[in-house]
């Protein structure tokens, strides 16, 4: 009798394991693709806003339908609460999944030519792969979006268009102006001034970034980055060409700038100033919380991962990126040629992205406006974070926004992305620079030949 | 005049008729009861349908549809291009591609080899009198198999953390080893994966081979204990000749589920993932899902399928043998 209880009480744990199991499959899954799909988590990203989630606004019976496929922790929904109100014969539902699985679903609906939404978001780093899909979109230019290309940033707007600049794919939402987070504890212990103001004095060009790191890795025995990625992306982010140029060929070995922020993270790698705390790993949230890393090179969205890895942490500061800022990150919203609503999605989509939206946006969910007009704005300048000691960071962003530049990413971006990052990886092991640029360049060529 | 008969019958009841038709003639109900199992067959069809069909969308068609990728350049969004064999010779140029076929096979024997040979010694152990709370330790040991495999993939990534704080650094740390960079060394990467593999299998091998012992006349032993064997005589030439079913079996699984891992690395390693951990399955997702180059994905598909084939086919082959020799043995 005693056997078949605890033989039972075991089947009951090994049933309730292989449940978990199953469930565990899709979250989990989700989970770390998001975590690794190279780090462009862009709408605000909430680690643990990750379920799926579907949201139907206005009455069954409107006369006019709408669908909008969203990723990350928007707020949208309750943001059009207020459009329903207004309109009352639309309606909208929002299906809100982890960033891969969105992205994979739109291709897939695309691609099969139906089964896609009325609306869809897709990141500034996916975009590019769409682009050469123009009959799969609708041109927003045929709306009459032109007459919106004023309210936001001139290098956001770009980004959205096609190389010749007459296809318009999407309207910005977000962006990710990059800046750098610091923090005050370990600039203390190294006897530096802390305040934000001071620290910006003290670090405006990468030599005295390297002094400073110098400084702190003499005085406290701590790195003064995370991870060879975040400075690399900071480096190549501030330069007005990336990986391929706008006919889509590799320039990675013709223009100076890909190469030399490889070859001076790589230097920052072998004098110290560079851990390896892998982004998105527990380690590197806990470096976050204990302040194992003096300073965190990224965009205005990583405020949240800060605050969600570190919540009770009071040292983080934010600081303007030496030599200027670039951009991380941010998302368009499309409409796919297959909506049959397509001026209604227009209407409902101008409206949602306009400057006052685009606030709201900001101030409930911290997404960083892409209208500038927003920057000027009252709520804007006395804008304070009591997580970042009542610090106006707003305007540190705004003004790392301001700074930005149109940047060609091409199709092909994320896989040159990860061979430079694998070979940064190999420097921090202590490989050679020179050797690991030279193989970087072959496994490009290798990817980008097919 | 039957005839007539027959007709003026059918005219009145068709069923009658037909009644009729089977008493008189011998070839009728031949007809009939044709009619009845072709019933019965559509009935038959249908109930086997709903795996079919789902079967021919979800299975055949994407199989000869990437039979028919495999020649093409695509990108998922725009045309398809004919390229005939380019694909085939992109991979086959591509150093990356016999990395990975050779990760492939390194993990597949570091994970699998040891795997078997343990599975054979657990199931020997498991089914011996010796033990107590047998089915608590047959639970438990095929519990790692029902566990998520994304979930293990994770655990093992906490456990073989590249920090010095890692638990298998930490312990290496005790014995005075340096830490290793487990995601990123040739070797650490293999043996985490490898691990992780042996770890999620054994307790299913466990479990078919203690069937498979299970099935073993208990005479035999006694007949060879009477004889004087020792325990190992008992394993190499009663039991493990009289498993051979079941070593093919498991050979011929675990070599198949070893050229298509894919979660574990995947995992462990990140979706762009590196050299040291590429897999073949690993290769050819990156190129479909992760840069929409379908076509050279295909291609090497097509490839690891007739990969699989051949090493399918060794497998057998020498399984065969072995298990032949050994009851040679005990004759």
């Amino acid at each position: 009798m005693k056997k078949y209880g605890l033989m039972a009480a075991l089947l009951a744990l090994s049933v309730a394991a292989a449940g978990c199991g199953d469930n565990n499959t899709n979250d989990t899954a989700g989970n770390t693709n998001d975590n690794t799909n190279d780090n462009d988590a862009a709408l605000a990203d909430n680690e643990d806003v990750n379920e799926d989630d579907v949201t139907s606004l206005g009455d069954e019976d409107a006369d006019v339908e709408l669908s909008f496929w969203l990723f990350g922790a928007t707020g949208y929904p309750e943001l059009a609460e207020e459009y329903i109100e207004e309109n009352p014969n639309v309606s909208i539902t929002f299906q809100e999944i982890e960033m891969g699985d969105h992205h994979n679903n739109l291709f897939t609906a695309l691609s099969a030519g139906s089964g896609a939404p009325d609306l869809a978001a897709i990141e500034v780093s996916e975009l590019d792969s769409y682009k050469s899909a123009e009959d799969r979109f609708v041109n927003l230019y045929d709306f009459g979006a032109e007459e919106l290309e004023d309210d936001y940033l001139d290098w956001v707007w770009e980004n959205g268009e096609s190389v010749e600049g007459d296809f318009l794919f999407g309207l910005p939402t977000d962006i990710g102006p990059t800046v750098m987070f610091y923090r005050t504890d370990v600039f203390e212990e190294a006897g530096l001034p802390s305040e934000p103001e001071e620290v910006e004095e003290l670090i405006s060009t990468w030599d005295d970034y390297r002094e400073v790191a110098q400084t702190i890795l003499d005085e406290t025995g701590k790195p003064m980055a995370d991870n060879p990625e975040t400075v690399f992306n900071a480096k190549r982010d501030q330069a007005p060409q990336a990986y391929f140029n706008e006919n889509d060929e590799l320039i990675l070995d013709d223009e100076p700038y890909v190469r030399e922020a490889f070859f001076e993270t790589s230097e920052m790698i072998q004098d110290g100033y560079v851990d390896n705390f892998g982004m998105w790993t527990p380690e590197w949230g806990g470096g976050m919380a204990d302040g194992d890393f003096a300073t965190l090179l990224a965009p205005a969205w990583m405020q949240g991962v800060i605050k969600g890895n570190a919540p009770d942490a009071t040292e983080w500061r934010v600081a303007a990126m030496p030599e200027g800022g670039g951009n991380w990150g941010g998302s368009y919203v499309a409409i796919p040629e297959q909506s049959e609503l397509q001026q209604e999605a227009y209407d409902f989509m101008t409206w949602l992205l306009a400057p006052e939206q685009q606030l709201k946006a900001f101030e409930n969910m911290g997404l960083f406006p892409s209208t500038p007009e927003v920057y000027d704005m009252p709520e804007f300048q006395d804008y304070s974070d009591d997580y970042f000691g009542g610090q106006n960071t707003a305007q540190v962003f705004a003004q790392s926004a301001l700074e930005g530049e149109h940047v060609h990413k091409g199709p092909q971006y994320g896989d040159v992305n990860s061979e430079i990052l694998a070979g940064l990886d190999n420097v921090f092991d202590g490989f050679d620079p020179e050797e690991e640029w030279e193989d970087v360049l072959s496994r490009v060529e290798q990817r980008t030949s097919r | 005049m039957a005839e007539l008969q027959r007709d003026t019958r059918n005219s009145n009841d068709k069923r009658d008729s037909i009644q009729m038709n089977s008493n008189q003639e011998p070839k009728k109900p031949k007809k009939r009861s044709f009619s009845q199992r072709q019933r019965n067959m559509a009935s038959g069809y249908m109930f086997i349908s709903p795996f079919y069909l789902l079967f021919a969308v979800f299975g055949v068609f994407p199989i000869l549809f990437s039979f028919y990728l495999a020649f093409f350049r695509w990108d998922g969004l725009g045309d398809m291009e004919f390229v005939g064999f380019n694909n085939f010779n992109i991979i086959f140029n591509d150093p990356l591609f016999w990395k990975s076929l050779y990760n492939t096979i390194m993990i597949g024997l570091m994970g699998t080899a040891p795997q078997l040979l343990a599975a054979i010694l657990l199931a020997f152990a498991l089914n011996s009198v010796l033990i107590r709370f047998k089915s608590v330790f047959r639970l438990a040991i095929f519990l790692p198999y029902v566990t998520s495999i994304v979930a293990v993939a994770i655990v093992f990534s906490v456990i073989f953390s590249n920090q010095d704080s890692g638990l298998v650094n930490a312990v290496l740390g005790v014995f005075g080893i340096d830490p290793i960079t487990w995601t990123r060394s040739e070797w650490g990467t293999k043996v985490a994966i490898a691990t992780m593999i042996f770890w999620r299998w054994v307790g299913y091998n466990t479990i078919i081979y203690l069937a498979g012992m299970q099935s073993i006349p208990n005479d035999l032993y006694e007949a060879a204990k009477i004889d004087g064997a020792t325990l190992r005589q008992q394993i190499w030439h009663i039991t493990i000749p009289m498993l051979k079913p079941f070593i093919i079996f498991t050979v011929f699984t675990a070599t198949i589920g070893a050229l298509q891992i894919f979660a574990e690395p995947h995992i462990f390693q990140g979706r762009a993932g590196r050299p040291e951990g590429m897999s073949v399955v690993l290769y050819l997702y990156r190129d479909a899902f992760g840069s929409n180059f379908f076509g050279t994905a295909s291609a090497t598909a097509i490839v690891l399928f007739f990969i699989i084939i051949i090493f399918s086919s060794l497998n057998l082959y020498f399984a065969n043998r072995i298990g032949r020799s050994k009851k040679v043995g005990v004759k």
